[in-house]
């Protein structure tokens, strides 16, 4: 990656922060001081560099601020004026609250010392900014470490999972590669040794995870492969319903006529989603998809058109 | 390049360091690198007021004599400059520093890593151990979100283009007033201000980037608005009575409670569940075809038979 050159505002931040944190961290080695403000060393020394000529009007040794850091490690004298750490900026305060969020709703009910934590620096912020932010987090924090962890120390994870297209809950012991993010939804790439394949998990359908000892080498590697396709026609909410078939909207003609076409690694999903978008869609193809919604569709109105299933009190 | 910098640190270090107010010619004459014709030092010290406003410092402006029309002058107040969340112990900071950890690679990640080193320039050692595993990750790369959230927190009055359910662009005019996450989605709600009422928009519907209308600070949110009671109420709460066929529909079960008083079909449960808008829940229970009968309310049940009926004339 290319390093990017800082403008002079970015640097006077910089050096607004490095001022309270070498002061705290006297003798820091540049290495680590670097890292922590996400420069280059040489790009730091510079700064550093820029803050040994500022200091009190007057601008003698006796006001300047005196740093030293030719031996490779960095300290810091006669800096009192900017010693303290600066104010955290509305933004900042706005990510710490959605992060307090998903903290939250991760920690185990038992930690009510870590409960009463969060929600005092979150009183604490809003009383600054508002009530302007929140999540509800879809995935457990938890989980996620325990993802990172597994794949990290090549373990395989033990999953109960939820498949919305299957409508079932089921064990599988996997293998898991990487996180991504799949059309807005984080997902785990796995290989699956419930199905001796490889398959993506969405985390917000983890019922429950552990690590479990047993390490797998894998021999295959992943296809990504959305095999499966199907013509649709939407008639009306157009918007809602590509979303609902994760096509990208967009405003051109050609999305505005009404036919698209949608993929999946799945074809039962691409049923299921026709199926709920009865209102909305018609299927051109294939033909065996629309065999298979008029099958569906009969079963279930079957179902409403028996006086089993009409709401006698 | 440089000397820019430094003279925007010498600025904040001298109205810091002053107990009264300092006038502007006090300024240019001690504070190092201001040059040129007085028109170009005002100019530089007006545009350096507004990077360091930008910085988020604060430059109070004053007079020396509030009786007298004096000279004005400027100073920051230490307690406008400094860590403004009081006294943290070392479980608070490792809780602050995990939540803004969640931002990084994300939409906000030159915030998340400047709240980290401010974090960890208070000096308290945090104790990772004392918190559980946990790894809080916002995934939103949108662009957008940033700018909405910028835009909030400045009261700037924002504008964009935003896709209709028809695909139609509409050009909306927003008072942002919050930011919120909620089924994997963000929102953003405020006073749009061409239908004169409260809306929300779901920002991946923002097609482009959205764009800032005049100054910050041109308005203001009212002390009533609270985002959290905004999402509860913008759509009343009905019920619905189904059937759901043993061991299927999970995503519906778990959502449900069973209803043990009356009578289920053999191999089926009687369930109520709680939803806010009848056509997603009647395109949910679609999902579901034969493993899924709502009894009631009446309107959320014809309108799944009647799409049944279009289906099997469509594909019959």
């Amino acid at each position: 990656m290319a390093e990017k050159q800082s403008t002079p505002l970015e640097k006077a931040a910089r050096l607004l922060d490095l001022v309270p944190y070498i002061s705290t961290h006297q003798g820091v080695a540049l290495s680590e001081l670097a890292a922590e403000f996400g420069v280059s060393e040489s790009e730091l020394l510079s700064d550093l560099n820029t803050l040994w000529m500022c200091g009190l009007p007057g601008y003698t040794p006796l006001e300047l601020i005196d740093l030293e850091f030719e031996s490779g490690f960095v300290s810091i004298r006669n800096a009192e004026i900017l010693q303290k750490v600066r104010l955290l900026t509305k933004d900042e305060l706005v990510i710490l609250l959605v992060g307090l969020d998903l903290l939250i709703k991760s920690i185990d009910p038992k930690r009510v010392d870590l409960l009463h934590a969060i929600t005092g620096l979150q009183t604490k912020i809003k009383i600054i900014i508002g009530d302007i932010a929140t999540i509800a987090p879809i995935v457990n924090s938890s989980y996620r470490a325990t993802i990172l962890n597994a794949i990290a120390s090549r373990k395989n994870l033990q999953i109960s999972y939820h498949s919305l297209i299957r409508d079932e809950l089921t064990k599988r012991e996997i293998t898991p590669i990487e996180l991504m993010v799949d059309h807005g939804y984080e997902v785990l790439q796995a290989y699956c040794h419930h199905v001796s394949a490889y398959r993506t998990f969405r985390l917000d359908s983890i019922a429950e995870i552990s690590i479990s000892g047993i390490q797998t080498p894998l021999t295959t590697s992943p296809q990504d492969d959305e095999a499966f396709q199907m013509e649709i026609n939407i008639s009306k909410r157009i918007r809602s319903t590509l979303e609902r078939f994760r096509i990208a909207v967009s405003s051109d003609a050609a999305a505005r006529s009404g036919s698209f076409t949608a993929f999946s690694f799945s074809q039962d999903w691409l049923i299921r989603s026709a199926m709920s978008t009865l209102a909305a869609t018609e299927v051109l193809s294939p033909i065996s998809s629309r065999v298979e919604l008029a099958r569906k569709c009969r079963k279930t109105l079957d179902l409403y058109e028996s006086a089993l299933f009409a709401d006698i009190p | 390049m440089s000397r820019k910098t430094e003279r925007l640190v010498n600025l904040t270090i001298a109205l810091l360091a002053t107990k009264r107010y300092l006038t502007k010619s006090e300024i240019f004459r001690t504070v190092d690198g201001y040059e040129g014709t007085p028109e170009s030092k005002e100019r530089m010290f007006e545009r350096d007021k507004d990077d360091l406003r930008n910085l988020g410092i604060m430059i109070e402006v004053g007079t020396f004599d509030p009786l007298f029309e004096d000279e004005s002058g400027y100073r920051i107040k230490p307690e406008n400059y400094q860590f403004q969340l009081g006294d943290l112990d070392s479980k608070d900071i490792a809780l602050l520093s995990l939540a803004a950890e969640a931002w990084r690679g994300a939409a906000l990640d030159s915030s998340a890593l400047s709240a980290l080193i401010k974090l960890h320039a208070i000096g308290i050692e945090t104790d990772a151990e004392a918190l559980p595993d946990l790894a809080p990750a916002i995934i939103s790369k949108d662009a957008n979100l940033a700018l909405a959230i910028s835009a909030i927190t400045s009261r700037t009055v924002i504008s964009f283009t935003y896709l209709s359910e028809t695909l139609q662009e509409e050009n909306r005019v927003l008072e942002p007033y919050a930011v919120a996450s909620r089924y994997g989605h963000w929102y953003l709600f405020g006073m749009d201000l061409d239908r004169k009422d409260l809306r929300s928009f779901r920002l991946d519907r923002i097609q482009g980037e959205l764009s800032t209308k005049g100054r910050a600070g041109n308005y203001e949110i009212p002390q009533s608005f609270s985002v959290e009671s905004h999402l509860l109420e913008s759509r009343s709460q009905q019920s619905a009575e189904l059937y759901l066929r043993s061991g299927r529909a999970l995503a519906l079960r778990t959502r449900s409670t069973e209803i043990f008083d009356k009578k289920a079909p053999l191999g089926w449960e009687r369930v109520s569940i709680e939803y806010r808008d009848q056509e997603r829940m009647a395109e949910e229970i679609l999902w579901y075809a034969e493993d899924a009968v709502v009894l009631k309310p009446e309107s959320l049940r014809t309108s799944v038979i009647e799409s049944l009926r279009a289906g099997v004339i469509r594909y019959g």
